[in-house]
Protein backbone atom coordinates (compact mmCIF):
# COMPACT_ATOMS: atom_id res chain seq x y z
CA UNK A 1 0.00 0.00 0.00
CA UNK A 2 1.46 3.27 -1.37
CA UNK A 3 1.13 5.04 2.65
CA UNK A 4 0.88 8.89 2.86
CA UNK A 5 4.91 9.41 3.71
CA UNK A 6 5.56 8.41 7.27
CA UNK A 7 2.86 8.13 9.98
CA UNK A 8 4.17 11.52 11.91
CA UNK A 9 5.91 10.64 14.79
CA UNK A 10 4.28 13.38 17.17
CA UNK A 11 0.98 13.34 18.18
CA UNK A 12 -1.25 12.03 20.91
CA UNK A 13 -2.00 8.81 21.49
CA UNK A 14 -4.58 8.01 24.21
CA UNK A 15 -3.06 9.00 27.53
CA UNK A 16 0.51 9.84 25.77
CA UNK A 17 1.30 12.89 23.67
CA UNK A 18 4.78 13.30 21.79
CA UNK A 19 6.33 16.98 21.60
CA UNK A 20 8.58 15.77 18.70
CA UNK A 21 10.63 19.41 18.68
CA UNK A 22 10.93 19.34 21.97
CA UNK A 23 12.00 15.83 22.18
CA UNK A 24 9.71 15.71 25.31
CA UNK A 25 6.78 12.84 26.26
CA UNK A 26 3.46 13.84 28.16
CA UNK A 27 1.78 11.06 30.11
CA UNK A 28 -1.51 12.48 31.44
CA UNK A 29 -0.30 16.13 30.51
CA UNK A 30 2.45 15.35 32.75
CA UNK A 31 6.28 15.74 31.97
CA UNK A 32 7.94 12.00 31.92
CA UNK A 33 11.71 12.23 31.98
CA UNK A 34 13.11 10.19 29.31
CA UNK A 35 16.70 9.53 28.03
CA UNK A 36 17.65 10.60 24.70
CA UNK A 37 17.59 6.76 22.81
CA UNK A 38 14.45 5.97 24.59
CA UNK A 39 12.56 9.24 23.17
CA UNK A 40 14.49 8.19 19.81
CA UNK A 41 13.29 4.67 20.04
CA UNK A 42 9.71 5.92 21.08
CA UNK A 43 10.08 8.17 18.28
CA UNK A 44 10.65 5.39 15.88
CA UNK A 45 8.08 3.15 17.02
CA UNK A 46 5.58 5.49 16.79
CA UNK A 47 6.32 6.72 12.87
CA UNK A 48 5.95 3.05 12.30
CA UNK A 49 3.36 2.12 14.70
CA UNK A 50 1.42 0.13 11.18
CA UNK A 51 3.29 -2.27 11.88
CA UNK A 52 5.97 -4.62 13.51
CA UNK A 53 9.13 -2.85 13.70
CA UNK A 54 12.40 -5.53 13.34
CA UNK A 55 14.72 -4.79 16.18
CA UNK A 56 17.53 -4.19 13.66
CA UNK A 57 15.89 -1.39 12.05
CA UNK A 58 15.30 0.14 15.32
CA UNK A 59 18.84 -0.37 16.22
CA UNK A 60 19.77 1.27 12.88
CA UNK A 61 17.39 4.16 13.94
CA UNK A 62 18.30 5.09 17.21
CA UNK A 63 22.02 4.06 17.13
CA UNK A 64 23.15 4.85 13.17
CA UNK A 65 26.42 3.44 12.04
CA UNK A 66 27.17 1.98 15.39
CA UNK A 67 26.98 -1.76 15.88
CA UNK A 68 25.31 -2.38 18.90
CA UNK A 69 23.77 -5.37 20.51
CA UNK A 70 20.53 -6.63 20.78
CA UNK A 71 20.01 -6.30 24.53
CA UNK A 72 20.77 -2.49 24.72
CA UNK A 73 17.60 -2.12 22.59
CA UNK A 74 15.81 -4.10 24.95
CA UNK A 75 16.60 -2.07 28.01
CA UNK A 76 15.62 1.24 25.80
CA UNK A 77 12.10 -1.18 25.37
CA UNK A 78 12.22 -1.75 28.73
CA UNK A 79 12.16 1.70 30.24
CA UNK A 80 9.72 2.56 27.80
CA UNK A 81 7.54 0.01 29.12
CA UNK A 82 8.09 1.55 32.72
CA UNK A 83 6.78 4.59 31.35
CA UNK A 84 3.94 3.98 29.24
CA UNK A 85 2.75 0.48 30.70
CA UNK A 86 3.98 -2.96 29.56
CA UNK A 87 1.09 -3.40 26.44
CA UNK A 88 2.18 0.17 24.51
CA UNK A 89 5.23 -1.78 23.35
CA UNK A 90 4.10 -5.25 22.64
CA UNK A 91 6.94 -7.73 21.59
CA UNK A 92 6.38 -10.27 18.19
CA UNK A 93 8.30 -12.98 19.04
CA UNK A 94 11.05 -13.52 16.15
CA UNK A 95 9.58 -10.00 14.27
CA UNK A 96 10.23 -7.50 16.45
CA UNK A 97 8.20 -4.98 18.37
CA UNK A 98 5.25 -2.47 18.06
CA UNK A 99 3.57 0.42 19.40
CA UNK A 100 -0.01 -0.54 20.22
CA UNK A 101 -2.40 3.15 20.11
CA UNK A 102 -5.33 0.80 21.90
CA UNK A 103 -3.15 -0.25 24.18
CA UNK A 104 -1.91 3.67 24.92
CA UNK A 105 -5.11 4.71 24.95
CA UNK A 106 -6.63 2.70 27.07
CA UNK A 107 -7.05 4.59 30.61
CA UNK A 108 -5.02 3.46 33.84
CA UNK A 109 -7.76 3.30 36.31
CA UNK A 110 -8.60 0.12 37.39
CA UNK A 111 -12.03 -1.59 36.97
CA UNK A 112 -12.73 0.63 33.77
CA UNK A 113 -15.35 -1.71 31.95
CA UNK A 114 -15.17 0.52 28.93
CA UNK A 115 -11.82 -0.05 28.57
CA UNK A 116 -12.64 -3.78 28.00
CA UNK A 117 -12.87 -3.57 24.15
CA UNK A 118 -9.84 -1.15 23.71
CA UNK A 119 -7.44 -2.83 26.10
CA UNK A 120 -6.90 -6.46 24.79
CA UNK A 121 -3.99 -8.22 26.60
CA UNK A 122 -0.65 -7.28 25.30
CA UNK A 123 0.60 -10.69 24.04
CA UNK A 124 -2.79 -10.80 21.86
CA UNK A 125 -2.17 -7.46 20.49
CA UNK A 126 1.80 -8.38 19.76
CA UNK A 127 1.00 -11.50 17.92
CA UNK A 128 -2.24 -9.94 16.00
CA UNK A 129 0.62 -7.25 14.65
CA UNK A 130 2.79 -10.40 13.39
CA UNK A 131 -0.09 -11.25 11.26
CA UNK A 132 -0.23 -8.26 9.28
CA UNK A 133 1.93 -8.92 6.05
CA UNK A 134 0.96 -12.83 6.07
CA UNK A 135 0.68 -14.13 2.44
CA UNK A 136 -2.63 -15.21 1.88
CA UNK A 137 -4.09 -17.32 -0.61
CA UNK A 138 -8.26 -16.52 -2.05
CA UNK A 139 -9.82 -19.83 -4.38
CA UNK A 140 -13.11 -18.51 -5.42
CA UNK A 141 -14.64 -19.42 -8.47
CA UNK A 142 -17.06 -16.63 -8.47
CA UNK A 143 -15.56 -13.26 -9.44
CA UNK A 144 -17.16 -10.74 -7.57
CA UNK A 145 -16.69 -12.64 -4.13
CA UNK A 146 -12.87 -13.64 -4.97
CA UNK A 147 -12.42 -10.01 -5.83
CA UNK A 148 -14.06 -8.37 -2.51
CA UNK A 149 -12.62 -11.08 -0.55
CA UNK A 150 -9.04 -9.89 -2.15
CA UNK A 151 -9.71 -6.64 -1.11
CA UNK A 152 -10.49 -7.08 2.27
CA UNK A 153 -7.82 -8.83 2.70
CA UNK A 154 -5.67 -6.76 1.50
CA UNK A 155 -6.72 -3.55 3.37
CA UNK A 156 -5.94 -5.58 6.84
CA UNK A 157 -2.31 -5.40 5.16
CA UNK A 158 -1.92 -8.88 3.69
CA UNK A 159 -0.39 -10.03 0.34
CA UNK A 160 -3.00 -11.83 -1.74
CA UNK A 161 -2.79 -14.20 -4.42
CA UNK A 162 -5.88 -16.05 -5.75
CA UNK A 163 -6.90 -18.81 -7.61
CA UNK A 164 -10.58 -19.65 -9.56
CA UNK A 165 -10.82 -23.15 -8.81
CA UNK A 166 -8.76 -25.61 -6.65
CA UNK A 167 -7.14 -27.47 -9.05
CA UNK A 168 -5.23 -23.98 -9.95
CA UNK A 169 -5.11 -23.51 -5.84
CA UNK A 170 -3.29 -26.64 -5.23
CA UNK A 171 -0.77 -25.68 -7.92
CA UNK A 172 0.27 -22.28 -6.25
CA UNK A 173 0.23 -23.81 -2.84
CA UNK A 174 2.68 -26.25 -4.13
CA UNK A 175 4.97 -23.69 -5.55
CA UNK A 176 5.00 -21.39 -3.46
CA UNK A 177 4.48 -20.80 0.53
CA UNK A 178 1.19 -19.25 1.71
CA UNK A 179 0.29 -18.28 5.76
CA UNK A 180 -2.88 -19.45 4.74
CA UNK A 181 -6.08 -20.48 2.11
CA UNK A 182 -9.28 -19.53 2.05
CA UNK A 183 -11.42 -21.73 0.20
CA UNK A 184 -14.71 -22.10 -1.24
CA UNK A 185 -16.72 -25.16 -1.35
CA UNK A 186 -18.47 -24.78 -5.00
CA UNK A 187 -15.73 -24.44 -7.90
CA UNK A 188 -15.01 -25.89 -11.15
CA UNK A 189 -12.16 -28.33 -11.77
CA UNK A 190 -11.89 -29.21 -8.63
CA UNK A 191 -13.58 -27.80 -5.60
CA UNK A 192 -13.31 -26.92 -2.19
CA UNK A 193 -13.77 -30.45 -0.55
CA UNK A 194 -11.38 -32.59 -3.30
CA UNK A 195 -8.91 -29.55 -2.23
CA UNK A 196 -9.40 -30.29 1.50
CA UNK A 197 -8.99 -34.12 0.60
CA UNK A 198 -5.77 -33.63 -1.02
CA UNK A 199 -4.45 -31.65 1.48
CA UNK A 200 -4.36 -34.71 3.69
CA UNK A 201 -3.85 -36.63 1.32
CA UNK A 202 -0.05 -34.47 0.62
CA UNK A 203 0.36 -33.26 3.91
CA UNK A 204 3.92 -33.17 3.59
CA UNK A 205 3.46 -29.64 1.26
CA UNK A 206 0.06 -28.24 2.68
CA UNK A 207 -0.64 -29.74 5.93
CA UNK A 208 0.99 -26.10 7.20
CA UNK A 209 -1.05 -24.45 5.47
CA UNK A 210 -4.54 -23.61 7.61
CA UNK A 211 -7.55 -23.27 5.76
CA UNK A 212 -10.78 -21.18 6.17
CA UNK A 213 -13.45 -22.52 3.92
CA UNK A 214 -16.36 -19.67 2.92
CA UNK A 215 -19.06 -20.44 1.34
CA UNK A 216 -22.95 -19.76 0.92
CA UNK A 217 -23.53 -23.33 1.23
CA UNK A 218 -26.69 -23.37 4.14
CA UNK A 219 -26.90 -25.93 6.41
CA UNK A 220 -24.63 -27.89 8.64
CA UNK A 221 -23.69 -30.80 6.41
CA UNK A 222 -21.18 -29.34 4.72
CA UNK A 223 -19.41 -27.53 7.66
CA UNK A 224 -19.27 -30.45 9.71
CA UNK A 225 -17.69 -32.06 6.30
CA UNK A 226 -14.66 -29.22 6.16
CA UNK A 227 -14.20 -29.57 9.43
CA UNK A 228 -13.48 -33.41 9.37
CA UNK A 229 -11.15 -32.51 6.30
CA UNK A 230 -9.54 -30.54 8.47
CA UNK A 231 -10.12 -26.71 8.03
CA UNK A 232 -9.71 -24.79 10.74
CA UNK A 233 -13.02 -22.55 10.43
CA UNK A 234 -16.03 -21.77 8.33
CA UNK A 235 -17.72 -18.32 7.44
CA UNK A 236 -20.70 -17.69 5.95
CA UNK A 237 -20.50 -15.60 2.34
CA UNK A 238 -21.24 -12.88 2.60
CA UNK A 239 -18.46 -12.61 5.10
CA UNK A 240 -18.80 -9.99 7.83
CA UNK A 241 -15.37 -8.11 7.89
CA UNK A 242 -15.26 -8.03 11.08
CA UNK A 243 -15.61 -11.95 11.32
CA UNK A 244 -12.71 -12.25 8.69
CA UNK A 245 -10.67 -10.74 10.10
CA UNK A 246 -11.09 -12.10 13.58
CA UNK A 247 -10.90 -15.77 11.90
CA UNK A 248 -8.01 -14.99 9.52
CA UNK A 249 -5.98 -13.30 13.00
CA UNK A 250 -6.73 -16.23 14.93
CA UNK A 251 -5.69 -18.94 12.05
CA UNK A 252 -2.75 -16.80 11.37
CA UNK A 253 -2.03 -16.74 15.21
CA UNK A 254 -2.05 -20.34 15.26
CA UNK A 255 -0.15 -20.96 12.31
CA UNK A 256 2.45 -18.75 13.76
CA UNK A 257 2.94 -20.47 16.50
CA UNK A 258 3.06 -24.34 14.62
CA UNK A 259 6.12 -22.73 12.98
CA UNK A 260 8.11 -21.12 16.01
CA UNK A 261 8.19 -24.54 17.03
CA UNK A 262 9.26 -25.75 14.30
CA UNK A 263 12.06 -22.79 14.32
CA UNK A 264 12.43 -24.31 17.73
CA UNK A 265 13.18 -27.90 16.45
CA UNK A 266 15.61 -26.57 14.13
CA UNK A 267 17.18 -24.60 16.64
CA UNK A 268 17.21 -27.59 18.75
CA UNK A 269 19.00 -29.47 15.81
CA UNK A 270 19.50 -28.30 12.35
CA UNK A 271 18.32 -30.36 9.60
CA UNK A 272 15.81 -32.54 11.43
CA UNK A 273 12.45 -30.18 10.59
CA UNK A 274 12.93 -31.47 6.65
CA UNK A 275 11.63 -34.64 7.58
CA UNK A 276 9.19 -33.80 10.15
CA UNK A 277 6.72 -35.18 8.68
CA UNK A 278 3.68 -34.22 10.08
CA UNK A 279 1.13 -36.75 11.30
CA UNK A 280 4.31 -39.26 11.51
CA UNK A 281 5.42 -39.06 14.75
CA UNK A 282 9.02 -37.69 14.54
CA UNK A 283 11.20 -36.89 16.65
CA UNK A 284 14.33 -36.59 18.00
CA UNK A 285 17.14 -36.60 21.52
CA UNK A 286 18.63 -33.57 22.19
CA UNK A 287 20.40 -31.57 24.92
CA UNK A 288 18.28 -28.63 26.27
CA UNK A 289 17.78 -26.30 29.13
CA UNK A 290 14.37 -25.69 30.14
CA UNK A 291 13.04 -22.92 32.09
CA UNK A 292 9.34 -22.98 33.35
CA UNK A 293 8.25 -19.31 35.16
CA UNK A 294 4.97 -18.89 36.63
CA UNK A 295 3.49 -15.70 37.66
CA UNK A 296 2.26 -16.08 41.77
CA UNK A 297 -0.25 -14.87 43.55
CA UNK A 298 -2.87 -15.20 40.89
CA UNK A 299 -5.10 -17.19 42.43
CA UNK A 300 -5.37 -14.35 44.82
CA UNK A 301 -5.36 -11.48 42.72
CA UNK A 302 -8.01 -13.11 40.48
CA UNK A 303 -10.66 -13.92 43.43
CA UNK A 304 -10.60 -9.95 44.09
CA UNK A 305 -9.93 -7.76 40.90
CA UNK A 306 -12.26 -7.76 37.86
CA UNK A 307 -11.85 -10.17 35.30
CA UNK A 308 -10.99 -7.84 32.63
CA UNK A 309 -7.92 -7.06 35.00
CA UNK A 310 -6.52 -10.27 35.46
CA UNK A 311 -6.48 -10.72 32.26
CA UNK A 312 -4.38 -7.50 31.03
CA UNK A 313 -2.03 -9.07 33.71
CA UNK A 314 -1.70 -12.13 32.37
CA UNK A 315 -0.98 -10.30 28.93
CA UNK A 316 1.48 -7.61 29.83
CA UNK A 317 2.75 -10.80 32.11
CA UNK A 318 3.44 -13.02 29.35
CA UNK A 319 4.90 -10.39 27.21
CA UNK A 320 7.95 -9.21 29.23
CA UNK A 321 8.43 -13.24 30.05
CA UNK A 322 8.52 -13.72 26.20
CA UNK A 323 10.56 -10.79 25.82
CA UNK A 324 13.14 -12.14 27.73
CA UNK A 325 12.89 -15.75 26.41
CA UNK A 326 13.16 -13.96 23.03
CA UNK A 327 16.28 -12.00 23.84
CA UNK A 328 18.45 -14.39 25.17
CA UNK A 329 17.45 -16.90 22.11
CA UNK A 330 14.85 -19.52 23.84
CA UNK A 331 11.95 -20.53 21.84
CA UNK A 332 8.78 -20.91 23.84
CA UNK A 333 7.19 -24.30 24.40
CA UNK A 334 3.83 -23.40 25.72
CA UNK A 335 2.01 -20.57 26.99
CA UNK A 336 -0.53 -21.36 29.67
CA UNK A 337 -2.31 -18.30 31.61
CA UNK A 338 -0.11 -17.81 34.16
CA UNK A 339 3.08 -20.21 33.53
CA UNK A 340 5.17 -20.09 30.32
CA UNK A 341 7.85 -22.96 29.61
CA UNK A 342 10.86 -22.21 27.13
CA UNK A 343 13.52 -24.42 25.93
CA UNK A 344 17.16 -22.88 25.08
CA UNK A 345 18.78 -25.65 22.24
CA UNK A 346 22.27 -27.34 22.75
CA UNK A 347 22.22 -26.25 19.27
CA UNK A 348 22.24 -22.65 19.62
CA UNK A 349 24.48 -20.34 17.33
CA UNK A 350 28.25 -20.37 18.70
CA UNK A 351 29.38 -22.61 20.58
CA UNK A 352 27.88 -25.38 22.65
CA UNK A 353 27.02 -25.50 26.14
CA UNK A 354 25.47 -22.10 26.04
CA UNK A 355 22.02 -22.87 26.43
CA UNK A 356 22.29 -23.25 30.30
CA UNK A 357 24.05 -19.78 30.71
CA UNK A 358 21.35 -17.78 28.55
CA UNK A 359 18.75 -19.49 30.38
CA UNK A 360 19.76 -18.26 33.59
CA UNK A 361 20.19 -15.18 31.76
CA UNK A 362 16.56 -15.03 30.68
CA UNK A 363 15.71 -15.63 34.19
CA UNK A 364 17.55 -12.93 35.61
CA UNK A 365 15.98 -10.71 32.68
CA UNK A 366 12.66 -12.01 33.62
CA UNK A 367 13.30 -10.92 37.36
CA UNK A 368 14.47 -7.23 35.98
CA UNK A 369 11.16 -6.90 34.01
CA UNK A 370 9.35 -8.08 36.40
CA UNK A 371 11.09 -5.78 39.21
CA UNK A 372 10.25 -3.08 36.97
CA UNK A 373 6.56 -4.01 35.78
CA UNK A 374 5.81 -4.32 39.86
CA UNK A 375 7.25 -0.74 40.57
CA UNK A 376 4.79 0.29 38.13
CA UNK A 377 2.13 -1.55 39.74
CA UNK A 378 2.42 -0.11 43.04
CA UNK A 379 2.68 3.52 41.49
CA UNK A 380 -0.84 2.70 40.67
CA UNK A 381 -1.78 1.70 43.57
CA UNK A 382 -2.27 -2.37 42.74
CA UNK A 383 -0.19 -5.49 44.29
CA UNK A 384 3.17 -6.37 42.87
CA UNK A 385 3.09 -9.90 41.82
CA UNK A 386 5.62 -12.60 42.58
CA UNK A 387 7.57 -14.71 40.10
CA UNK A 388 8.79 -18.38 40.31
CA UNK A 389 11.48 -19.78 37.63
CA UNK A 390 12.99 -23.53 37.32
CA UNK A 391 15.06 -24.17 35.20
CA UNK A 392 16.50 -27.93 33.87
CA UNK A 393 19.38 -29.10 31.91
CA UNK A 394 19.59 -32.13 30.18
CA UNK A 395 18.41 -34.87 27.64
CA UNK A 396 15.10 -34.11 25.73
CA UNK A 397 13.14 -35.58 23.22
CA UNK A 398 11.49 -33.01 20.68
CA UNK A 399 9.19 -33.21 17.69
CA UNK A 400 5.70 -33.47 16.40
CA UNK A 401 2.99 -36.11 17.24
CA UNK A 402 -0.61 -35.86 16.64
CA UNK A 403 -2.92 -36.80 13.47
CA UNK A 404 -3.02 -35.46 9.76
CA UNK A 405 -5.85 -32.71 11.17
CA UNK A 406 -4.20 -31.67 14.14
CA UNK A 407 -0.63 -31.84 15.20
CA UNK A 408 1.33 -30.60 18.21
CA UNK A 409 4.68 -29.77 19.10
CA UNK A 410 6.12 -31.58 22.43
CA UNK A 411 9.16 -31.85 23.74
CA UNK A 412 9.64 -34.34 26.99
CA UNK A 413 12.13 -35.59 28.91
CA UNK A 414 13.10 -35.69 32.69
CA UNK A 415 14.61 -32.49 32.55
CA UNK A 416 11.32 -30.86 31.34
CA UNK A 417 9.51 -32.50 34.62
CA UNK A 418 12.46 -31.42 36.66
CA UNK A 419 11.80 -27.59 35.24
CA UNK A 420 8.29 -28.00 36.05
CA UNK A 421 8.64 -29.11 39.65
CA UNK A 422 11.80 -26.65 40.54
CA UNK A 423 9.36 -24.04 39.58
CA UNK A 424 6.37 -25.56 42.07
CA UNK A 425 9.12 -25.36 44.74
CA UNK A 426 10.57 -21.87 44.24
CA UNK A 427 6.77 -20.91 43.95
CA UNK A 428 6.21 -22.87 47.70
CA UNK A 429 8.73 -21.20 49.45
CA UNK A 430 12.45 -21.19 48.28
CA UNK A 431 13.81 -18.08 46.11
CA UNK A 432 12.38 -16.54 43.08
CA UNK A 433 14.73 -18.74 40.76
CA UNK A 434 16.46 -22.68 41.36
CA UNK A 435 18.37 -24.81 39.03
CA UNK A 436 19.12 -27.74 38.83
CA UNK A 437 22.30 -29.56 39.27
CA UNK A 438 23.46 -30.12 35.34
CA UNK A 439 22.81 -26.41 34.85
CA UNK A 440 24.71 -25.28 37.92
CA UNK A 441 27.55 -27.14 36.64
CA UNK A 442 27.25 -25.28 33.12
CA UNK A 443 27.19 -22.42 34.45
CA UNK A 444 29.21 -22.88 37.49
CA UNK A 445 31.88 -19.59 37.85
CA UNK A 446 29.71 -17.30 36.22
CA UNK A 447 27.28 -16.77 38.48
CA UNK A 448 26.63 -17.30 42.38
CA UNK A 449 23.82 -19.77 43.70
CA UNK A 450 23.20 -21.07 47.33
CA UNK A 451 22.57 -24.84 47.21
CA UNK A 452 19.56 -25.00 48.59
CA UNK A 453 19.37 -29.01 48.82
CA UNK A 454 19.35 -31.97 48.29
CA UNK A 455 15.83 -31.48 47.78
CA UNK A 456 12.89 -34.11 47.34
CA UNK A 457 10.64 -32.55 44.53
CA UNK A 458 6.85 -31.95 44.54
CA UNK A 459 5.71 -34.96 42.52
CA UNK A 460 8.87 -36.92 43.10
CA UNK A 461 10.58 -39.52 45.15
CA UNK A 462 14.12 -39.19 44.91
CA UNK A 463 16.14 -36.35 46.31
CA UNK A 464 18.00 -34.26 43.97
CA UNK A 465 20.74 -31.29 43.90
CA UNK A 466 18.93 -27.75 43.90
CA UNK A 467 20.55 -24.42 43.87
CA UNK A 468 19.08 -20.64 43.97
CA UNK A 469 19.95 -18.34 41.74
CA UNK A 470 21.94 -15.42 43.75
CA UNK A 471 20.54 -11.77 42.76
CA UNK A 472 22.98 -10.39 40.22
CA UNK A 473 25.36 -8.12 41.63
CA UNK B 1 -37.75 3.01 -5.71
CA UNK B 2 -33.87 1.96 -5.26
CA UNK B 3 -34.40 1.31 -1.62
CA UNK B 4 -36.21 -1.40 -1.91
CA UNK B 5 -34.34 -3.05 -4.34
CA UNK B 6 -30.71 -2.84 -2.31
CA UNK B 7 -30.47 -2.72 1.22
CA UNK B 8 -29.01 0.70 1.90
CA UNK B 9 -27.35 -0.10 5.34
CA UNK B 10 -25.69 -3.34 3.56
CA UNK B 11 -24.15 -1.37 0.57
CA UNK B 12 -22.99 1.24 2.73
CA UNK B 13 -21.32 -1.12 5.08
CA UNK B 14 -19.42 -2.49 1.46
CA UNK B 15 -18.15 0.78 0.94
CA UNK B 16 -17.41 1.67 4.19
CA UNK B 17 -15.30 -1.11 4.53
CA UNK B 18 -13.95 -2.06 0.91
CA UNK B 19 -14.26 2.12 -0.51
CA UNK B 20 -16.59 3.18 -2.61
CA UNK B 21 -14.32 3.03 -6.06
CA UNK B 22 -13.68 -0.72 -5.02
CA UNK B 23 -17.12 -1.07 -5.02
CA UNK B 24 -18.10 0.62 -8.30
CA UNK B 25 -15.86 -1.54 -9.59
CA UNK B 26 -17.44 -4.47 -8.14
CA UNK B 27 -20.62 -3.85 -9.29
CA UNK B 28 -18.96 -3.65 -12.74
CA UNK B 29 -17.96 -6.83 -12.45
CA UNK B 30 -21.20 -8.05 -11.33
CA UNK B 31 -23.10 -6.46 -14.23
CA UNK B 32 -20.46 -8.22 -16.63
CA UNK B 33 -21.04 -11.53 -14.70
CA UNK B 34 -24.38 -12.25 -13.64
CA UNK B 35 -25.58 -12.31 -17.32
CA UNK B 36 -23.53 -15.20 -18.24
CA UNK B 37 -24.68 -16.52 -15.12
CA UNK B 38 -28.44 -16.14 -16.13
CA UNK B 39 -27.59 -17.65 -19.72
CA UNK B 40 -26.50 -20.64 -17.61
CA UNK B 41 -29.33 -20.96 -15.97
CA UNK B 42 -31.56 -21.00 -19.11
CA UNK B 43 -28.60 -23.08 -20.89
CA UNK B 44 -28.89 -25.88 -17.73
CA UNK B 45 -33.04 -25.83 -17.57
CA UNK B 46 -32.83 -26.80 -21.28
CA UNK B 47 -30.50 -29.68 -20.87
CA UNK B 48 -32.13 -30.44 -17.65
CA UNK B 49 -29.41 -30.32 -15.91
CA UNK B 50 -30.54 -29.84 -12.39
CA UNK B 51 -26.56 -29.38 -10.70
CA UNK B 52 -25.50 -27.27 -13.07
CA UNK B 53 -28.85 -25.07 -12.72
CA UNK B 54 -28.49 -25.01 -8.88
CA UNK B 55 -25.00 -23.72 -8.62
CA UNK B 56 -25.87 -20.95 -11.16
CA UNK B 57 -28.50 -19.96 -8.90
CA UNK B 58 -25.87 -20.41 -5.91
CA UNK B 59 -23.57 -17.85 -7.48
CA UNK B 60 -26.39 -15.78 -8.12
CA UNK B 61 -27.83 -15.54 -4.86
CA UNK B 62 -24.45 -15.41 -3.08
CA UNK B 63 -23.32 -12.23 -4.95
CA UNK B 64 -26.63 -10.32 -4.66
CA UNK B 65 -26.56 -10.62 -0.77
CA UNK B 66 -22.71 -9.19 -1.28
CA UNK B 67 -24.71 -5.87 -2.55
CA UNK B 68 -27.96 -5.95 -0.02
CA UNK B 69 -30.04 -6.94 -3.39
CA UNK B 70 -32.37 -8.85 -1.11
CA UNK B 71 -34.50 -9.30 -3.64
CA UNK B 72 -32.68 -10.65 -6.17
CA UNK B 73 -31.08 -12.83 -3.72
CA UNK B 74 -34.12 -14.61 -2.64
CA UNK B 75 -35.67 -15.21 -6.01
CA UNK B 76 -32.37 -16.95 -6.82
CA UNK B 77 -32.27 -19.06 -3.78
CA UNK B 78 -36.11 -20.04 -4.67
CA UNK B 79 -34.30 -21.68 -7.81
CA UNK B 80 -31.43 -22.77 -5.75
CA UNK B 81 -33.09 -24.91 -3.24
CA UNK B 82 -36.17 -25.42 -5.37
CA UNK B 83 -34.91 -28.23 -7.64
CA UNK B 84 -34.76 -27.81 -11.35
CA UNK B 85 -37.55 -25.84 -12.52
CA UNK B 86 -40.64 -26.83 -14.30
CA UNK B 87 -40.69 -24.08 -16.69
CA UNK B 88 -38.32 -20.46 -17.27
CA UNK B 89 -41.20 -18.37 -15.01
CA UNK B 90 -38.60 -18.39 -11.62
CA UNK B 91 -35.89 -17.63 -14.24
CA UNK B 92 -37.74 -15.11 -15.59
CA UNK B 93 -38.57 -13.35 -12.57
CA UNK B 94 -35.01 -13.23 -11.76
CA UNK B 95 -33.79 -12.02 -15.03
CA UNK B 96 -36.35 -8.90 -14.73
CA UNK B 97 -35.28 -8.27 -11.27
CA UNK B 98 -31.52 -8.68 -12.43
CA UNK B 99 -32.38 -5.71 -14.67
CA UNK B 100 -33.43 -3.63 -11.97
CA UNK B 101 -30.80 -4.47 -9.41
CA UNK B 102 -28.40 -3.42 -11.76
CA UNK B 103 -29.50 -0.18 -12.59
CA UNK B 104 -29.91 0.42 -8.69
CA UNK B 105 -26.41 -0.73 -8.21
CA UNK B 106 -25.05 1.28 -10.41
CA UNK B 107 -26.77 4.70 -9.66
CA UNK B 108 -25.69 4.03 -6.01
CA UNK B 109 -21.77 3.48 -6.85
CA UNK B 110 -21.43 6.17 -8.85
CA UNK B 111 -24.10 8.96 -8.01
Amino acid sequence: MSAPAASPAAGTFGRFAILAAERRLLVDGVPVALGSRAFDLLAALVARRDRVVPKEELIDVVWPGLVVEDNNLQVQISALRKVLGAQAIATVPGRGYQFTVAAAAAPSTSGAVAAEAKARPAVRAGHGASQRGARLLVADDNKVNRLLLCRSLELMGHTVASADNGRAALEKLRSEPFDLLLLDLEMPEMDGFGLLEQRTADPAALHDVPVIVTSSLEGVAPIARCIELGADDYLHKPVNPVLLKARVDSSLERKHLRDRQRELLARLAPGAVGEAAPGAATGLRTEATILVARLRELDALAASQPAQETLELLGSWTTLMLDAVESQGGAVLQIAGDAISAAFGAAMPSASGVAPGAAVRAAREMGELMAQFNAERIATGKAPVGLAIGIASGEVVAGYTGTPQRTAYVCVGAAVERAARLEALAGGSAGAVLIDGATRAAVAGRVSTDTVSPAVLPGSSTAVAVHALKPAT
Amino acid sequence: MSAAVIDPHTFDELQANAGADFVAELVDTFAEEAPPLLAELRSALAAGAAERFRRAAHSLKSNSSTFGAHRLAALARELELGGLAADAAGVDALEAELGITVTALKALARP
